[in-house]
């Protein structure tokens, strides 16, 4: 399948966990040694060459019957409505071994392996092996100029496009509790769930964690009430000012050194001199591009909310002292950012300004595709409240068999859930109002059917498209391509299915469903296993390496709910038996995983995923300057985080479940004292 | 996503509402050009939209400026006849944009006019808000005279108004006009209504409380556009070996493979072409030429037809949505066979070949949803972009820069061995065709056979006319063959130089691909670099010798 152009120093850097071992992958043709040399051989380049292609011509017998057996494949055509679709009682003459080359032995019909519609050179048949063996034989001996790597089999690992290109300092500019943090911590967990490497420098992170450590370190503890902020006291000047550049500094070196594709920095950069000196220091890297992103916030209430949120969450900064206190020092704190506040205006600089969170936006020199997904994802943006319920379709005929794909019916239990859905939706939201979206199979528009709301089928919410081997069971994956199986499981997100789709490619087609999300307000989502997989790993913000593996069960309802800091999760199984369609990692390669990465302390198809509504007040800072275990440690301590590395797999850069904080949280939501509209209404 | 998901009976788009546009900007900013372009995406999404132009309206009902009553341009106070005759035109043109949304099912009216001051946007704004119409003001500033000044040369010297006119004279009357208008204009402020303000076509936008899911959309689409010229190419991909099958995903036929050179050499000689084409019509043409991107699907007939770019060290991207459009249950069936097999939806798929949908297949709706964000990316793009694409989805990326409507998306047809050329013209795109291969694999009849020219076959049946390219190409074969030739001979060349140093020692005569042999005994193995030269004649069936020559004896 398609591979990216093979490059030889790229697959060099490949690690071998990664490295497609069947004889059928691409890789194999890569790993050749190289050719023993004549000077002029008239042979190809080993890039080129199949695997064991570098014995000379190929015998003009093989070849003939290559030729014979391709001819004939291209005039075998689909037969659906034959249960065993054996293409070659179709084919003129249909010997099973024409020429020496074994065609498909006919299939036992009633053999329920092949579904009637099943289309022909899937991987039920012989036909796919046969064709990659004529394709095989032809190409060796054809002697064209150049050629592109073939793969065969079932599909192979893709490599994850080039972002090296794009590399993006983001510098937020905004009062505090204007909503810099939430919109950096969105913007981190969109872009990271395409795939690009992000990373938010907080200032007030690295400046808590540096106050801790010395406060450890027996000097006192560091005074950050309203007087550190001071704009008139040059110590207090002096001391943000270093912060600010050493969080700068801690950023592009990210950027440069380690891959980083956006770096956000969350600070409030509020003077046109601070910004001036981000400019220079930006500039002196030719590579990099500069946005500015200023939250500008004229809605008292939407305000109010996010100071009751930072007094109420456990901010270190007024640790020990009364909520009143701190509500006072924290407005003081706005106030003495308020007097030296300059709004953007410096000609020449690309910036997008949002105004009360997406209400307005205001967009200048947008460079780039990057900048202008960042731009229009920040326009789609919305506050109110609402919550997005994510439900599989009920079991199905296929999920009973053991099927992948298909487009099947409900069978008896999921029609039960179909008609226990309505309910259920109703005892939680009530009457409202809500959107129901689902995709065009099947299965997912039954699921829908009871439900007493306007649905809308979307086609992108199609289940992952396992092409060649659509309809078939895993079992008869591994019997017939043992090879690729195993280079599935090693890699499922990079894995695509010949003749049909990736992980990746499923999050790419999401993208634009992501967009009309985040629009929207109540919603439930019918859909498949790997298309909510996708979703919630956007919601969750859970890497691409576990993505594939979230447990999205059968007659689950899913309830997302987009909190200050991240989102909330609440699963509401049904008790309707269902089969568990569930395939956790082969335990071989989970040890493997675990070897490289320590951080998988839970197996993985049990991790149970932590909310990520808490904001987090030291962040993980790279060790440029939080460098000692103590201090990690100390971290997890005080966040209550399960360890320290839990984080870093999550990918999260926000901390997880202070218990009380998320408490507060959903008392506030529920009571809807928290939400920006029910201040307004107050 | 794209719209057409929720296209309703009426045409219309239920959950949106109807939209005016008003443009606001002096002369020569742009307008028209970002109203075009707007139309353009909003009907490829299939949503009903119309451009009303106020100045084509006065010149359709008035006539051209000759035959103007003198202070028609001029600021206030006019002569109450003029004044009057103004009122008229633009009470006429309204009722007319009415009729659209409110008869015609119409849903989004882009209103080009300048609608330069406070008082005339707000008449507007009352007049069709009161009637349930959602009115956002679409503001274009210029601050840069020489865009300005080019505007105002390549287009409008040859509207009707300046007939006949000499060209510096109307030039500095277009000046005038814009200056009596600047007098009295008014950008518009945050409380007049929703706004889209655009600087220098795209170099800032203000969005001021846009709401709404297609007005979102216009604005993400206006953040793209621009207007640098580029030439944007489509190809086919090559003949592979299962044409039939979707699923096999199948290599290039040996056929294939040479049409994938053969598409190269016409690429190039084709840009090579289009500079000297510039030149000589005496447009300035930059010392660097606009570099090559070349986008490709992830199916091998694509990329694999993209290989010779890929190796000539061109940036060749993949791109999955890009894929041709999935057949379904209808994969591997013949027309014919399918309509055997499922009477019942080949007839609806002949009722609506754009919007019908088979078992578990796409429809070209679909097509167009998933390809939505290459539109997006195309028009960002800047560089010189070659398309190298399946036929449905060259369909529908064509359809979008042509300005077809939906419906007529299924009858596109490109052939194999056509290169068609988009370029930026004003208010819209050129396209020509160029026919450079007639090998095997041209749209013969196997080409029925494929779901994603079912559409085709099916209009065919019906009798309808289709766009089709291959019509009207200008034959560029030889120069294709004679560049490939060339190509490999500079490639020999390049390479030979380089391994045997500057010494004129291994001259190549005539024909390069020809000294590949004298080579023998030279060279040495252990350079990684590999070279490979052919007899120069490619031709179907016929085996070509292909030489290895590895060398590090000269470094």
């Amino acid at each position: 399948m398609s591979m990216p152009p093979p490059n030889r120093t790229k697959s060099a850097h490949r690690s071998p966990a990664l490295r497609p071992v069947g004889p059928n992958s691409l890789m194999a043709d890569l790993d050749l040694p190289p050719p023993t040399n004549p000077h002029v051989q008239p042979v190809l380049d080993p890039i080129f060459d199949e695997p064991d292609d570098h014995g000379g011509p190929v015998d003009p017998v093989v070849l003939a019957a290559a030729m014979s057996n391709l001819n004939m494949l291209q005039k075998q055509r689909s037969n659906p409505h034959s249960a065993s679709s054996s293409p070659v009682d179709s084919g003129p003459s249909s010997p099973n071994f024409q020429n020496g080359i074994p065609l498909a032995p006919p299939m036992s019909s009633g053999n329920s392996s092949s579904v009637p519609g099943t289309p022909h050179f899937g991987a039920q048949t012989e036909l796919l092996k046969a064709l990659d063996e004529s394709t095989k034989v032809i190409r060796q001996n054809s002697k064209a100029p150049t050629r592109a790597p073939s793969v065969s089999g079932i599909g192979a690992v893709v490599e994850k496009p080039d972002y090296s290109e794009a590399k993006i300092v983001v510098a937020m500019v905004g009062l505090p509790a204007r909503g810099k943090s939430y919109l950096s911590n969105k913007l981190m967990r969109y872009l990271r769930w395409l795939e690009y490497n992000v990373e938010v420098f907080n200032v007030g992170q690295l400046r808590r964690t540096k106050a801790r450590h010395e406060q450890e370190a027996g000097k006192g503890k560091a005074d950050h009430s309203a007087k550190f902020f001071s704009h008139s006291d040059p110590k207090a000047n002096a001391a943000r000012e270093q912060l600010a550049e050493e969080s700068l500094e801690m950023l592009i070196t990210w950027l440069k050194a380690e891959g980083g594709n956006v770096g956000i920095m969350d600070a409030t950069n509020t003077t046109i001199e601070r910004r001036d000196k981000i400019r220079q220091r930006v500039a002196r890297d030719p590579n990099l591009q500069l946005l500015f992103l200023e939250s500008v916030c004229t809605d008292p209430a939407v305000i109010a909310a996010n100071v009751a949120l930072k007094v109420q969450s456990g901010d270190p900064d007024y640790a020990g002292m009364s909520r009143e206190e701190a509500e006072r020092d924290f407005l003081s704190r706005i106030a003495q950012y308020e007097r030296v506040y300059q709004s953007i205006e410096e000609p020449g600089i690309s910036f997008c300004r949002i105004f009360n969170v997406g209400q307005r936006v205001f967009m200048n020199l947008i460079q780039g595709y990057l900048q202008s997904r960042i731009a229009f994802y920040l326009m789609n943006l919305h506050l109110k409240p609402r919550s997005i319920y994510l439900s599989r379709h009920g079991e199905s005929i296929y999920n009973v068999e053991g099927k992948i794909g298909g487009d099947s019916d409900l069978s008896e239990r999921g029609w039960q859930y179909a008609r226990a859905l309505p309910n259920l939706i109703k005892d939680n939201i009530g009457d409202g109002p809500l959107e129901v979206w689902t995709s065009t199979l099947q299965r997912t528009m039954q699921t829908g059917s009871f439900l007493p709301f306007e649905k809308k089928t979307w086609k992108s919410l199609d289940e992952l498209d396992a092409g060649v081997c659509d309809g078939m069971t895993y079992e008869e994956i591994e019997e017939k391509y043992p090879e690729d199986f195993i280079s599935r499981d090693e890699d499922k997100f990079n894995y695509r299915y010949r003749g049909g789709e990736s992980y990746r490619d499923v999050v790419v087609r999401l993208e634009p469903v992501i967009m009309e999300l985040e629009r929207q307000e109540n919603i439930l989502i019918i859909g498949h296993q790997a298309i909510l997989r996708c979703l919630y790993a956007y919601f969750l913000a859970l890497p691409q390496d576990q993505l594939p593996y979230i447990k999205i069960p059968l007659h689950t309802l899913i309830k997302i709910t987009p909190m200050a800091y991240g989102c909330d999760e609440k699963r509401y199984p049904l008790p309707i038996q269902a089969v568990d369609t569930h395939r956790p990692k082969p335990l071989r390669q989970r040890k493997n995983t675990l070897e490289n990465t320590p951080i998988l302390s839970a197996e993985p198809d049990e991790l149970v995923f932590q909310s990520t509504t808490a904001r987090d007040y030291f962040g993980h800072l790279p060790p440029l300057s939080v460098g000692t275990e103590q201090v990690q440690e100390d971290v997890s301590a005080d966040t209550k985080l399960p360890t320290g590395g839990m984080i870093k797999t999550h990918g999260l850069g926000l901390a997880v479940e202070p218990g009380a904080l998320k408490e507060a949280l959903e008392r506030g939501q529920e009571t809807g004292e928290l939400t920006p509209r029910a201040i307004a209404e107050r | 996503m794209a719209a057409p998901l929720y296209v309703t009976q009426s045409g219309r788009l239920w959950h949106a509402g109807l939209i005016l546009i008003c443009t606001v900007g002096l002369p020569a900013r742009g307008k028209t050009h970002i109203s075009r372009a707007l139309e353009r995406y909003l009907r490829w999404l299939g949503v009903k939209t119309r451009v009303y132009s106020l100045g084509d309206y006065r010149r359709k009902v008035l006539g051209g400026a000759n035959t103007l009553p003198p202070d028609y341009f001029t600021a206030t106070p006019r002569a109450p006849t003029t004044e009057a005759l103004r009122k008229r035109i633009k009470g006429e043109l309204e009722d007319q944009i009415w009729d659209f949304l409110s008869i015609q099912g119409g849903q989004v009216v882009i209103y080009d006019a300048n609608n330069g001051t406070r008082e005339a946007r707000k008449e507007c704004y009352q007049k069709f808000e009161s009637r349930g119409v959602h009115v956002i003001f679409l503001e274009s500033l210029c601050n840069r005279n020489d865009i300005i000044e080019r505007n105002i040369r390549s287009v409008k010297l040859s509207s009707p108004d300046y007939q006949g006119w000499d060209a510096d004279r109307a030039v500095a009357d277009y000046w005038t006009r814009i200056r009596e208008q600047k007098s009295f204009y008014h950008t518009v402020d945050v409380d007049e209504g929703p706004y889209i303000k655009i600087m220098n076509v795209g170099e800032h936008i203000e969005v001021n409380r846009i709401e709404g899911y297609l007005q979102t959309r216009c604005c993400f689409f206006l953040m793209n556009i621009h207007t640098k010229p580029r030439s944007i190419y489509f190809a086919r991909s090559g003949q592979s070996l299962i044409e039939h099958s979707y699923k096999a995903d199948s290599d290039l036929s040996p056929a294939g493979w040479e049409y994938s050179q053969r598409l190269k050499a016409a690429v190039m000689a084709r840009r090579k072409a289009y500079r000297e084409e510039e030149r000589l019509a005496g447009r300035d043409v930059a010392q660097e030429q606009n570099p090559l991107i070349v986008w490709t699907s992830t199916r091998r007939r694509a990329h694999h037809t993209a290989w010779p770019f890929t190796r000539g060290k061109y940036k060749v991207v993949q791109k999955q949505i890009m894929c041709e459009i999935n057949p379904g249950v209808w994969d591997g069936l013949s027309s014919d066979e399918a309509m055997k097999l499922y009477p019942d939806e080949w007839e609806r798929h002949l009722t609506d070949p754009y919007a019908h949908r088979a078992p578990r297949a796409e429809s070209y709706h679909d097509l167009s949803v998933r390809l939505e964000p290459i539109i997006f990316e195309l028009e960002r793009c800047q560089e010189d972009l070659l398309i190298i694409g399946h036929a449905s989805v060259i369909r529908c990326l064509l359809a979008y820069l042509v300005g077809l409507p939906p419906n007529e998306v299924p009858a596109v047809e490109i052939a194999r061995g056509d290169l068609v050329e988009v370029t930026p013209a004003s208010y819209g795109v050129m396209t020509r065709a160029f026919h450079f291969w007639s090998g095997e694999g041209r749209g013969d009849s196997t080409g029925q056979n494929l779901y994603e020219n079912f559409a085709e076959s099916a209009l065919m049946q019906m009798q309808q006319d289709s766009v089709v390219f291959s019509a009207k190409a200008q034959d560029m074969r030889q120069e294709a063959k004679d560049e490939e030739a060339l190509d490999r001979e500079t490639e020999v060349g390049e390479r030979l130089r380089r391994r045997v140093g500057s010494g004129g020692a291994f001259r190549l005569d005539g024909d390069g691909t020809r000294s590949a042999p004298m080579l023998e005994g030279v060279l040495e193995h252990g350079d990684e670099e590999v070279l490979e030269v052919d007899d120069g004649e490619v031709s179907r069936g016929r085996p070509m010798s292909v030489f290895r020559l590895d060398s590090s004896r000269s470094r």
